[in-house]
């Protein structure tokens, strides 16, 4: 069984009579790439604050490493890369000194910095852009910089904070590769983000995150397997009678319809001919109908049937 | 890890462009036209020997003996020209005399423009009138007390005590760059108040990524100060050296003691910027705007805008000459120049030392905490 990196343990954090975190807990191992998924304020990055020892919290006990840890935890810290949610790097300096600067906060020997720099530069693709200041790059590229500057010293835990927002979707497919090359090395890996697809994309395990409760964790296998629904079937039909509907509501394995005139949603629980048995039935009504999806549940509807709002509704 | 950081913190400071502006730039510009300002009051007033031309029209013993006095020794005041009436009137339009004195009964003097010189003039021709009366008077009453008369005359009054200044500069105009200076040392608040900024994990993304790393919190914030400080001093030395070697200005004293006082001056800028800094929550922005105007205020109370107010304070309230840091700074460039004995100079010094130990040390309590309750 592989180690456990991070344990923690009851969390609870408040912030006067907001409860940030409640009663929260989570074990990561080794060689994971963990995802925190939820909504904005669900408490991720509260999460990763408390975790870093930046945050006071209320009750509770985090250990990492199998060690506690606490604001002067410099050898903890020394195997812990972040890559913080806004970029924070200095305007003054140029790439190759910001990530150099940053490594200098744990390495000290300045030869072996040099080469993580070499590398870092190298991994997230800023061979062109060293003598750039920050100023003077793109906000993928800057993304970039902000990634190098946190992984150069060849972390053993790395905690990447949202790093995809306000990404292009060139430079979020070339971070996401990344984090699943740093995994390869043999990086453990905490990712939060509210952007599902990723999250489904390279996390192992996933704790989906709100209002400051862990509300699920699992593979994203086991989150889906939570759930009644299975598949869902969508159909573009402009006539759809009462009674029709009916009929389809009472298939196998079909447990909610809903028709908004234009599309009829059929959500089944299980079974294999789902949607053979919707359109068999639509036909026999000589019933016009236009395009047929058919969707597997994403942690979307794992989070909808949770709490009873789609993750996306709560982030507005 | 220490000189790593100390190296990046002067990198980056030095390339700042806010610094370079306010620290270095600015000085040299305001200090520049300092000089252009004072320097045309230097020479408005500056007092040569004055060309005069003569026309005697009968002779005058009296006024030919005062003459004899004003034209010769090591330094005279005036420069005869002895003419006629219409060569000298050439001369005054020609400018090559400032006035014609005409001797006769009496002495006369005609000028062709006001301003300081003819005003000068004019105060010579009626001491030399007022002379004139009492040494004919004297001839007249009594002519054995005619030499004890002009011995009196001769000899100068004064009510003032002579004071030996130790310098030899007791120059009004100087105090307004030993302010310039105040304000050049005062305005590293901005490197402190970055330092303070950037190490605090509620202040800034760059303070919290410290914050996370495995550098003690203790070294990043030293070599931050240190870098600053020293950054800071680069900035006053740049500053006294080009006020006092290009611009000439004569701060008197020894030249060591200028430089120690102006890089103590710059240290205790940056602890201010670092004190202020580390109070409270309040964002980056709203300290640094609280740091402008506090160091404003306290220039304006230094005498930077406003030359005589340091006078009015000296009288009115005193104790504010005292606390203030930016007039301590400009007193200790003024003990320096003006006092023979540095007792008050050093008292200055220590108060600067003092302040800056009070500031650095309250900056710490404030900013040591590694935990936040919030960020």
């Amino acid at each position: 069984m592989k180690p456990t990196v991070v344990k923690i343990d009851n969390l609870v954090k408040r912030y006067g009579e907001l409860v940030a975190l409640d009663h929260f807990s989570l074990e990561i191992k080794e060689g994971e790439i963990f995802g925190l998924l939820g909504p904005n304020g669900s408490g991720k990055t509260t999460t990763i604050n408390c975790l870093l020892s930046l945050l006071s919290y209320d009750k509770g006990e985090i250990e990492v490493f199998g060690r506690e840890m606490t604001p002067t935890s410099y050898d903890i810290k020394r195997e812990i890369g972040v890559i913080m949610q806004n970029v924070a790097v200095l305007d003054e300096l140029s790439v190759w000194e910001n990530i150099d600067y940053f490594c200098g906060l744990y390495i000290a020997d300045k030869e072996k910095r040099k080469a993580c720099v070499e590398e870092a530069i190298k991994f997230v693709g800023l061979e062109d852009f060293v003598n750039f200041r920050p100023k003077k790059l793109s906000g993928g590229l800057l993304r970039r910089l902000n990634i190098a500057c946190g992984i150069a010293h060849k972390p053993k835990l790395i905690i990447l904070d949202e790093p995809t927002v306000a990404v292009d979707p060139q430079s979020r497919n070339r971070i996401l590769e990344g984090i699943q090359e740093l995994n390869r090395e043999g990086a453990t890996v905490i990712y939060t983000s509210h952007y599902m697809e990723e999250v489904e994309q390279i996390c192992t395990r996933i704790a989906i995150m709100d209002k400051g409760r862990k509300i699920a964790e699992g593979t994203k296998d086991e989150l889906k397997g939570m759930i009644r629904n299975t598949e869902s079937v969508s159909i573009e039909i402009l006539e759809l009678p009462d009674d029709i509907r009916e009929k389809i509501a009472h298939l196998p394995h079909v447990y909610e319809t809903d028709y908004d005139g234009a599309k009829l949603t059929v959500r089944c629980s299980g079974g294999r001919h789902n949607l053979i048995r919707i359109l068999a039935v639509l036909q026999e009504a000589e019933l016009g109908f236009g395009r047929v999806y058919s969707e597997l549940p994403t942690l979307n509807d794992v989070f909808l049937e949770i709490t009873g709002t789609a993750l996306r509704d709560s982030m507005e | 890890m220490f000189k790593h950081n100390l190296a990046y913190e002067l990198k980056e400071v030095l390339r700042v462009k806010e610094f370079i502006l306010w620290l270095m730039l600015f000085p040299i510009i305001l200090g520049t036209l300092f000089k252009v300002a004072f320097g045309s009051i230097y020479s408005s007033e500056l007092f040569d020997t004055i060309p005069v031309a003569v026309v005697k029209t009968t002779e005058n013993e009296v006024a030919d003996r005062m003459m004899e006095a004003l034209t010769e020794g090591e330094s005279p005041m005036l420069i005869a020209t002895y003419t006629d009436e219409e060569s000298a009137k050439q001369l005054l339009l020609d400018g090559k005399a400032e006035g014609i004195l005409t001797i006769g009964e009496s002495m006369e003097l005609t000028v062709s423009r006001t301003g300081m010189i003819p005003t000068v003039l004019q105060e010579i021709v009626s001491r030399c009138k007022l002379y004139e009366t009492v040494i004919r008077d004297a001839i007249a009453t009594d002519p054995a007390s005619v030499e004890t008369v002009i011995a009196k005359l001769s000899a100068e009054v004064n009510a003032c005590r002579d004071v030996s200044p130790a310098a030899d500069n007791p120059d009004v105009y100087v105090q307004y760059f030993y302010n310039l200076i105040a304000m050049v040392a005062i305005c590293g608040n901005m490197t402190g108040l970055h330092v303070s900024t950037n190490n605090q994990a509620n202040q800034s993304l760059l303070g919290a990524r410290k914050n996370c790393s495995a550098t003690p919190k203790g070294i990043y914030l030293t070599t931050g100060l240190i870098g600053s400080c020293i950054a800071q001093s680069v900035s006053m030395v740049l500053c006294v050296t080009f006020l006092r070697f290009v611009l000439r200005v004569n701060f008197g004293g020894s030249l060591l003691l200028l430089y120690l006082v102006s890089i103590l001056s710059g240290c205790l800028g940056v602890a201010f910027g670092f004190f202020i800094g580390s109070i409270g929550k309040m964002k980056h922005e709203g300290k640094s705007a609280i740091a402008i105007t506090v160091s404003l205020a306290l220039c304006f109370l230094s005498g930077l805008m406003m030359g005589n107010i340091k006078g009015i304070l000296a009288v009115k309230a005193p104790w504010v000459n005292r606390i203030n840091p930016v007039a301590i700074i400009s007193d200790s460039f003024y003990c320096l120049n003006m006092y023979s004995d540095y007792r008050r100079f050093f008292t200055k010094i220590i108060a600067i030392v003092i302040y800056i130990a009070v500031f650095t040390v309250l900056g710490v309590l404030f900013t040591r905490r590694k935990k936040y309750a919030s960020i």
